[in-house]
């Protein structure tokens, strides 16, 4: 009977490393807190860089007006989660509350500037991308400094 | 022109296998997080699949019987129905997948959210699955496949260090900020992908509904031999686009439209409608193989009338499987659950699915009584144990390299 | 006689037209009146008939869903062997699907849900 079990003991294993993928239960120690903060950093990071990248095609011309508003809206939705799992993490004691302060104005500078530089695309204002995307640079630099300095 | 639809049927199948909505993910997010330090699993995968669709093709051409229904004959009701099992359910999630991607591509156009075109896309799949002639699809969907080919001249448009890629590709290392155990998961992804179980089915059934037969055996081998690898080159074009332009950026890609900026930054609005076209061309027409895999498979085994080279009235359990795997597609993709999520879930299960696919098929290839003359050359056998030693290895290691690297986050 | 049985279980069955028909999925043997060894006197095709090879859960998983699917007094599929015309790489039968027992499930499909869909009854374009 063995090999009709194959199938299940695999199907079995994907629930777990499903469950265990989303687990997010809560912190106890900075160090564990730490290095969740730095993850948060790397993958903010990642969608900072790619609504840059957005902005560099369209002010290129390189791209119709609804791609660019989905992307930028894809990516938005990204930070937002990003942030939102971040935030519902429990800092376990004072040091963590400061990385968390700390990292938080990073997300949140993140978030606003790429909800305008949707808000622009949606109403087909590429040539003021460039300029609200400005701070971006500032923000992806610090979070790439951020996940390096707290891995 | 003539000679090109001739191999038709090998470049749909490699479509399917090579750049479909989970493979063009994972494709670019490999070469945005380790660049080409993976581009040899890639050739792998064209290697393992070249070897086994030509054995599944030359059985099918040979004893006029698809390799998967002469799997039950061979190697007994119990095998073939774990073999069944399995690699149903991979290719029926997979399937759900694909329609979404269709969804996803036509999102990407419209800029209307994909759910709402899910039903459209899996009545129209349905519909091709239902009334068009099979070789009519093949010529279809195989051609339009290739405006992937776009990805290929974004990139040389973007002149390249080609020397520098050659040597990343040559010389594999995992970046700084990526671990080992990643290293493995996504190079265990990229192989299973490259040699999902439907390709050989699609392929060997696909061959009798083409009505091969022995003096075609050269057809089988230049469908093999033109286009896996040109599904692998794609697939390395889209890895190659990533490394040049999302992996200097440190962006790790989660969406479809993420996989065309590349393109879009290199050839602008023409590339773009180009790749939006593609996207929809390559998802469905994975969507179509996986659909008559979940068809064939479940036929095959209970020795049921199956395929498009019989009215439906004279098949008509061949075709409610379809209509129902289609449906059940549907279903799934309107929970929300995210079908790019859903293949990487998948890897696991198809990972399990892999050897018990194989290694019939290469019994089956061996047995003078189905292909008289025609059995494997030791070449052949050589390189088709080697590839079952790696997917065994590869079905133990997933689980454990799944639940370590939380799938490769 | 048993080696012959072996050979023939899961091969494909197909009719005087050249339609796939099912699978061996068992065999029915008679033991002679005179004694002697069991002979084959009929193919068993059908969920019901394959169920009972499969054994354990396994076959008992498939046994369920066949007898949801069929008429609670009717037993597997059976096509007497007298209607085998040759055996080679496929039991090839002297009669067409429409005659076999086996053919119920399918010309039930065929009826109620295919004949239905427009386009059913017309070769693909």
């Amino acid at each position: 009977m063995r090999k009709p079990l194959l199938p299940v003991v695999p199907a079995l294993l994907l629930l777990i490393a499903v469950v265990l993928a989303g687990c997010t239960g809560p912190v106890r120690s900075f160090g564990v807190y730490e290095s969740k903060a730095a993850r948060t950093a790397k993958e903010e990071a990642s969608a900072v860089e790619n609504a840059r990248l957005v902005v560099q095609a369209a002010t290129g011309h390189k791209a119709f007006g609804r791609y660019l508003s989905q992307v930028l809206t894809e990516t938005g939705d990204e930070a937002s989660s990003i942030q939102s799992t971040f935030d519902a993490i429990q800092p376990p004691d004072g040091r963590s509350d400061q990385l968390q302060a700390e990292l938080d104005d990073l997300l949140d500078a993140a978030a606003t500037t790429i909800a305008a530089l949707r808000t622009a695309a949606r109403r087909g204002d590429f040539g003021a991308m460039p300029r609200l995307a400005a701070p971006l640079a500032g923000v992806s630099r610090k979070l790439d400094e951020f996940a390096r300095a707290h891995q | 022109m003539k000679k090109l639809l001739e191999v038709a049927l090998g470049i749909l199948t490699a479509v399917g296998g090579f750049v479909d909505i989970g493979d063009l993910v994972a494709a670019t997010a490999t070469g945005a997080r380790f660049g080409l330090a993976l581009a040899w699993v890639l050739v792998l995968g064209v290697i393992g699949i070249v070897i086994y669709a030509e054995m599944a093709g030359r059985v099918a051409t040979v004893s006029h019987r698809p390799v998967f229904d002469l799997v039950r004959e061979r190697l007994g009701a119990r095998v073939a129905l774990a073999n069944l099992f399995a690699s149903f359910f991979v290719t029926l999630l997979t399937l759900a997948a694909e329609i979404g991607g269709v969804a996803l591509a036509v999102e990407l156009l419209t800029g209307i959210n994909y759910l709402l075109w899910v039903p459209p896309a899996a009545l129209l799949v349905w519909l091709v699955l239902w009334r068009m002639r099979f070789q009519v699809m093949e010529n279809l969907f195989g051609l339009a496949g290739l405006t992937l080919l776009v990805v290929v001249v974004a990139v040389w448009h973007a002149h390249p260090d080609w020397s520098a890629l050659l040597h990343g590709a040559t010389h594999p290392a995992v970046p700084m900020g990526e671990g080992r155990p990643t290293y493995f998961y996504f190079a265990i992804a990229l192989l299973g992908s490259a040699m999902t179980p439907y390709e050989v089915f699609f392929f060997s059934s696909g061959a009798v509904e083409e009505g091969w037969s022995t003096t075609d055996l050269i057809v089988n081998r230049m469908n093999v031999y033109l286009g896996f690898p040109l599904g692998g080159a794609l697939a390395l074009a889209v890895m190659v686009a990533a490394t040049l332009f999302l992996q200097p950026r440190g962006i790790d890609p989660t969406h479809l439209s993420q996989v065309a900026l590349p393109v879009v930054l290199v050839l602008g609005k023409v590339g773009l409608a180009f790749t939006i076209f593609a996207f929809f061309a390559a998802t469905f027409g994975a969507a179509l193989e996986t659909g008559l895999s979940c068809g064939y498979t479940i036929a095959q085994y209970f020795g049921w009338q199956w395929g498009k080279y019989v009215k439906p009235a004279q098949a008509a359990r061949f075709h409610l499987v379809m209509l129902v795997s289609v449906v059940t597609g549907a279903l799934l993709i309107l929970t929300t659950i995210d079908p790019i999520k859903l293949t990487e879930y998948m890897l696991v299960l198809s990972a399990a699915a892999l050897p018990l696919t194989y290694f019939p098929i290469l019994v089956v290839a061996n047995d003078p009584d189905y292909m008289g003359s025609k059995v494997n050359s030791r070449i052949s056998n050589a390189i088709g144990s080697v590839l079952l030693v790696i997917l065994v290895v590869i079905m133990l290691a997933a689980p454990p390299l799944m639940i370590i690297t939380k799938a490769g986050q | 006689m048993i080696d012959a049985g072996l050979m023939l279980l899961d091969r494909q069955l197909i009719d005087a037209d050249g339609m796939l028909a099912g699978k061996v999925d068992d065999l029915e043997l008679t033991f002679p009146e005179g004694g002697g060894p069991p002979v084959v006197t009929a193919i068993l095709a059908g969920p019901g008939a394959l169920a009972g090879r499969l054994g354990g859960r396994l076959g008992h998983l498939v046994e369920v869903v066949a007898a949801r699917l069929r008429h609670p007094e009717e037993t597997p599929g059976r096509i007497s062997f007298g209607l085998v015309k040759r055996i080679d790489s496929a039991v090839r039968l002297s009669a067409q699907r429409a005659e076999l027992d086996t053919d119920r499930v399918e010309s039930l499909v065929r009826d109620y849900v295919i004949r239905r869909i427009p386009g059913g009854d017309h070769a693909p374009e």
